[in-house]
């Protein structure tokens, strides 16, 4: 028998902030986390595109060295969002270890910056770092460190499901947590994703012509998702972490419910790699909408995967006017921060949480003059008031991967 | 080096770089202090370090029976004795 499935904690290291206030502060006064590109002496020199959705406060960490060895930057990101949101969880310390919670957490590829130093070493022919080359490098750079870091830290010995799917690596990882729970596998599982600052990955992007190159000298202008001056995304940095329970237990123990997961889909377009596919992208809505068993008009909010590229905007509006015609509000919160990689479920999730808590609708940013080819969806301009019930949240990535996360308030 | 020397070395590796301050000579690493494979790996790393010259891998070997920082410094002044570097005082 499926059980119900509810978020009971959230946290997020984004461009436009980490605690709940500033993150909202942010949405509220239409501030952009977009800021120049960081000089890294390795390709930043040769990258067109001179802006980075940047994490640029600083965060006190206050790991031992005991964890701390094993860990990179997106490590470090992992775990300091896991670390506040089982700080406002409360779970119990026995339950944390019995097994029956688990992890769902990923990123795009690891840590970078550690591979670098690796990939330093071994071309770089000084015999005498060769040594240095061990078990503690691949530790901090392998694809699951986020995972196992957090179940390491925490004492976690439930399922591990470390999705690295690109932009769909922590939407993964809430889909497949919610499903864990549901269907009985895990009563909890903590979800979500990390990257760091990484220019190889700029690099991917700005190679195929993909990045915006056209605001450097003025970063907060861009990126423009569904706008007709838009020219591409921008890559960003962070983390987001949720914690799923199963309904009852979370109610039994007196856990501050802040949403419901109800559906999620997830599938392949089966074809190219790179370009988004309309068929595949409507499909993996109404799958989503059918696992929540819920009519299109039944969703208040789809918060966009909208990355600002040419043609992924017009096939995913397209995609959302297939399935829900024009009746729900569409956001781009990437035009806040860029595009967050691995991360970009989660953090969207949890914006939309604090949307959904405080009865507002955020504006897409730099949204001046709409495509037409954009237009027969239900774009968000102003802020509004507006009180969300039942938003959907959607992501695709390099790949062909598509997926659809359904939320409902908890009343 | 002297024996003397080794063990100040290695107290000061441990508290500088394993945040592991005051053990005691005979304290078994791994339960008292989680002393584990990767502390054991960048030991040997910074002992090459002080010893000025690479380990070989039977050498590296010989290590993973270390359990305490007197088994450590034993083993130091064992390294050094073959490397001509000990010096008794």
């Amino acid at each position: 028998m499926p059980r119900r499935v509810v978020i009971t904690a959230c946290s997020a290291i984004t461009p436009i902030g980490h605690t709940k206030e500033d993150i909202v502060n942010s949405l509220v006064h239409g501030i952009s986390g977009v800021k120049p590109l960081r000089e890294d002496d390795l390709l930043s020199r040769y990258i067109h595109s001179k802006v980075f959705g940047t994490v640029d406060y600083p965060i006190a960490y206050d790991f031992k060295r005991v964890y701390r060895k094993t860990m990179g930057p997106v490590a470090y990101y992992a775990c300091q969002v896991a670390k506040e949101v089982f700080e406002t969880a409360g779970l119990d310390s026995d339950f944390m270890t019995s097994g029956r919670l688990g992890v769902a957490f990923g990123s795009i590829h690891g840590s970078p910056t550690v591979q670098r130093g690796i990939y330093k070493t071994f071309f770089g022919g000084d015999r005498s770092e060769y040594a240095a080359i061990g078990a503690v490098d691949y530790l901090k750079s392998m694809v699951h460190t986020t995972a196992v870091n957090i179940t390491k830290m925490f004492g976690i010995t439930g399922r591990v499901i470390s999705s690295s799917t690109a932009c769909t690596t922590s939407s993964q990882s809430i889909g497949y947590g919610y499903e864990a729970v549901k269907y009985g596998m895990q009563d909890a599982m903590l979800c979500g994703g990390a990257d760091e600052y990484d220019t190889t990955t700029v690099a991917v992007f700005d190679n195929l012509l993909a990045c915006s190159t056209g605001f450097n000298e003025t970063p907060h202008l861009t990126p423009r998702p569904f706008d007709v001056s838009r020219d591409g995304l921008v890559v960003g940095e962070g983390a987001g972490a949720v914690l799923l329970e199963e309904y009852e237990f979370a109610r039994k123990r007196g856990a501050h419910i802040l949403a419901e997961v109800i559906g999620f889909a997830c599938n392949n377009n089966g074809g190219d790699l790179i370009l988004p596919n309309l068929n595949g992208i409507t499909q993996t809505i109404r799958l989503c909408l059918q696992d929540a068993s819920l009519p299109a008009n039944a969703v208040d909010l789809v918060s966009a995967h909208a990355t600002a590229t040419k043609m992924g905007d017009v096939i995913e509006a397209q995609a959302i006017h297939a399935v829900y015609k024009d009746s729900p509000q569409v956001i781009a919160l990437k035009s806040y921060m860029g595009h967050t990689m691995a991360t970009c479920g989660a953090i969207e999730t949890i914006l939309t949480l604090y949307m959904m808590a405080e009865g507002f609708i955020a504006p897409t940013l730099n949204l001046h003059e709409i495509d037409e080819r954009c237009g027969m969806i239900r774009h968000v301009q102003k802020l509004v008031e507006q009180n969300i019930r039942i938003a959907a949240i959607q992501n695709f990535a390099f790949g062909g991967v598509n997926t659809s996360l359904i939320i409902k308030k908890f009343e | 080096m002297t024996r003397a020397e080794i063990e100040f070395e290695i107290l000061r590796i441990f508290r500088e770089e394993f945040e592991i301050d005051h053990p005691g000579m005979d304290d078994h690493l791994r339960e008292k202090h989680n002393f584990d494979s990767i502390d054991a790996i960048e030991l040997l790393v910074a002992i090459e370090s002080f010893l000025g010259s690479e380990l070989t891998h039977p050498e590296k070997k010989q290590a993973m029976d270390i359990r305490t920082i007197r088994h450590i410094c034993d083993y130091v002044e064992a390294l050094a004795k073959k490397r001509d570097v000990f010096t008794e005082g």
